[in-house]
């Protein structure tokens, strides 16, 4: 009682109540407790069922259905296809261009971005405290940044008349005086890439110095005493402890770039070229592009299929170390 | 204390290598904020400046035409209130409905508590874009489409299962033992939750709260697709800009100013609460 004097003070004015629940048998408390937290979750279940679980189910539906903008306007049900949305996408060698370009830049980049992330937790370990606040502070703020207005910033600097990177770059010798950045895809991507790392590096490079700190520094020590390299150290003292944590990072990773969407969308002016579509920008503009919302729903379903495997992973990795008790 | 670091702690650790990693450390974070220093750098720049050949590292004649001219434009105040009102719907709703799951799932052991987790959690995961299509036929049929409550709404699921996965994390926090007190001192279940539970939470719910904000307010494929371009919020507000006029860069930068300037405030005073949240567990195992 005494422990809960000052969050409870308001609660000790109140009297008494005339039926305290110790009058209840231990049967109808059961029940009712198994009552009170349904009531309770109710309201997020129905949000989550009527937006989200009927939603799901409307996209597998409609991929099998041809509905295009005739359906849209006039409200008729669409003819149902069977699986010709399916074998038209797999059959389609620009889809599969798709997929193998999202995964491509998946792998790519999110082990850029998780080989920088883990190099400069590393390195904060060993620089001046003022130079790590100086770190931790231009990663927050680049963190913080909302995406679209980093897509424009890099927009911006890479643009071919009067962006600073051309500038820069023809300073240096080199000739890219309006140079067109995105003329050639790898160019192309190298800047979409370059963006996605860069806004990436803060999550990664913050949570795994979190984790570093995790680490005994004593068997760091004790291992340099036995005569271990510090990358001897580093292999087999720190990476080991850090895994759980690198494993989610890394998946999250995956699953975030994978769907990349707004910093090639963006880049792209919202239009962009066949080089430049990934599996979320080729659904979203199969379906609002060219109203074919049976096709754009049928790679909605295989993109979702395809990282089924990576969520499943994450989410037993979750349970696995017990954050979901 | 250096001498005692190089020769105790950090054995095999050189004068030269520390300076090289400090080096390297102030480098990286230069290279880091360039992006954003440069975006500054333009929006306080008149347009013969913007549009040099050789760009100068500092505005030469620093003016605010460009803050002047984008919040002039015809839809930026409608998109900004637009944006506010469907950002204070969302959250307030995600934060209500998700407090009470979490409390049902913090403080209670019930018969498919484990699934509810694994719904919130997965869910999460879910690709939201592969979901617009049958959204948008949805808000379509229900004729919600070009309106601010059906943008709200889909925000509404978009926030709730990060909602109810953080609150259920503060409550976790708050020790049992109080709710017993309590209630042996004559609070009933509600009675409880009501003045022990909730008034405990708030830093929780003030956190949940600032992170929903900054997700609603970032979003714009959503409005995009759903809206028209009177009732867009201003990140989206941006995205027509740039398609618009793509050559005015500095209006376009001072565009993206004013449009970040809540979000990095806010994401400034909750990052820890950002960082935890994500990987809680894991760096606690």
């Amino acid at each position: 009682m005494y422990a809960v004097d000052s969050p409870a003070s308001p609660a000790r004015a109140q009297q008494t109540p005339p039926a305290p629940p110790a009058h209840r048998t231990r049967r109808r408390r059961n029940r009712s407790d198994n009552r009170v937290p349904w009531l309770l979750t109710l309201p997020t279940l129905l949000i989550l069922v009527a937006l989200l679980a009927y939603p799901l189910y409307r996209m597998v539906v409609l991929s099998f259905q041809n509905m295009r903008l005739r359906e849209l306007i006039t409200g008729l049900t669409p003819p149902w296809v069977g699986f010709d949305q399916y074998t038209k996408a797999l059959g389609d060698g620009v889809f599969w261009g798709v997929v193998a370009r999202t995964a491509a830049f998946t792998v790519v980049s999110v082990t850029i971005s998780v080989l920088a992330g883990l190099s400069i937790a590393l390195l904060m370990r060993r620089v001046h405290s003022k130079v790590r606040i100086f770190m931790m502070v231009a990663m927050m703020f680049v963190w913080a940044l909302p995406q679209l207005v980093a897509a424009q910033a890099f927009r911006w600097l890479t643009d071919s008349d009067f962006g600073v990177v051309n500038y820069v770059l023809t300073k240096l010798g080199l000739d890219y005086a309006n140079h067109s950045w995105f003329v050639n895809p790898w160019q192309g991507w190298a800047v979409i890439t370059t963006l996605v790392v860069w806004a990436g590096i803060p999550f990664l490079a913050i949570s795994l110095s979190a984790g570093l700190t995790q680490v005994p520094k004593e068997l760091i020590e004790a291992a340099t005493v036995d005569g271990a390299s510090s990358w001897q150290a580093l292999r087999n003292i720190t990476l080991p402890i850090l895994k759980p944590l690198l494993t989610i990072v890394t998946t999250l990773s995956v699953i975030w770039n994978f769907g990349l969407f707004t910093q090639n969308w963006a880049l792209r002016d919202g239009h962009p070229e066949p080089v430049y579509q990934t599996l979320s920008t080729f659904s979203y503009t199969q379906a609002f592009g060219q109203s074919r919302y049976s096709y754009g729903s049928a790679i909605a379903v295989i993109t979702v299929l395809l990282m089924f495997g990576v969520m499943v992973f994450y989410i037993r990795q979750m349970f696995k170390i017990g954050e979901v008790d | 204390m250096a001498r005692h670091d190089e020769g105790v702690v950090t054995v095999g650790r050189s004068r030269i290598g520390t300076f090289f990693a400090n080096t390297t450390g102030i480098v990286f974070g230069l290279l880091m904020l360039f992006p954003v220093y440069w975006v500054l750098n333009t929006a306080f720049k008149p347009t013969n400046e913007v549009q040099s050949f050789t760009p100068t590292f500092l505005p030469e004649n620093p003016t605010l035409d460009n803050f002047k001219s984008a919040l002039g434009e015809e839809l930026f105040l409608p998109a900004m209130v637009n944006g506010l009102i469907i950002t204070a719907m969302a959250v307030a709703a995600a934060l209500v409905v998700g407090f009470l799951a979490a409390l049902a799932i913090a403080r209670f052991a019930f018969y498919g508590r484990k699934a509810i987790i694994l719904v919130v959690l997965a869910v999460q995961l879910v690709p939201f874009l592969a979901l617009l299509i049958p959204l948008f036929l949805m808000m379509q049929r229900a004729q919600l489409t070009n309106s601010l409550i059906g943008v709200a709404l889909v925000y509404l699921v978009l926030l709730l299962p990060y909602t109810v996965w953080t609150l259920r994390g503060f409550i976790s926090g708050i020790p049992r033992e109080l709710d017993e007190a309590a209630m042996i001192d004559g609070c009933s279940r509600p009675q409880v939750f009501w003045r022990i539970i909730l008034p405990l939470t708030g830093p929780g719910l003030v956190a949940t709260s600032i992170y929903g904000f900054i997700q609603a307010w970032n979003e714009f494929i959503i409005i995009n697709t759903l809206n028209s371009p009177q009732k867009q919020n201003l990140m989206a507000w941006l995205l027509y800009n740039q398609t618009e006029r793509g050559t005015a860069w500095g209006p376009l930068m001072a565009g993206a100013i004013i449009t970040s300037i809540p979000v990095v405030v806010f994401f400034l005073l909750i990052q820890r609460n950002i960082a935890t949240g994500l990987t809680a567990g894991a760096v606690k195992g």
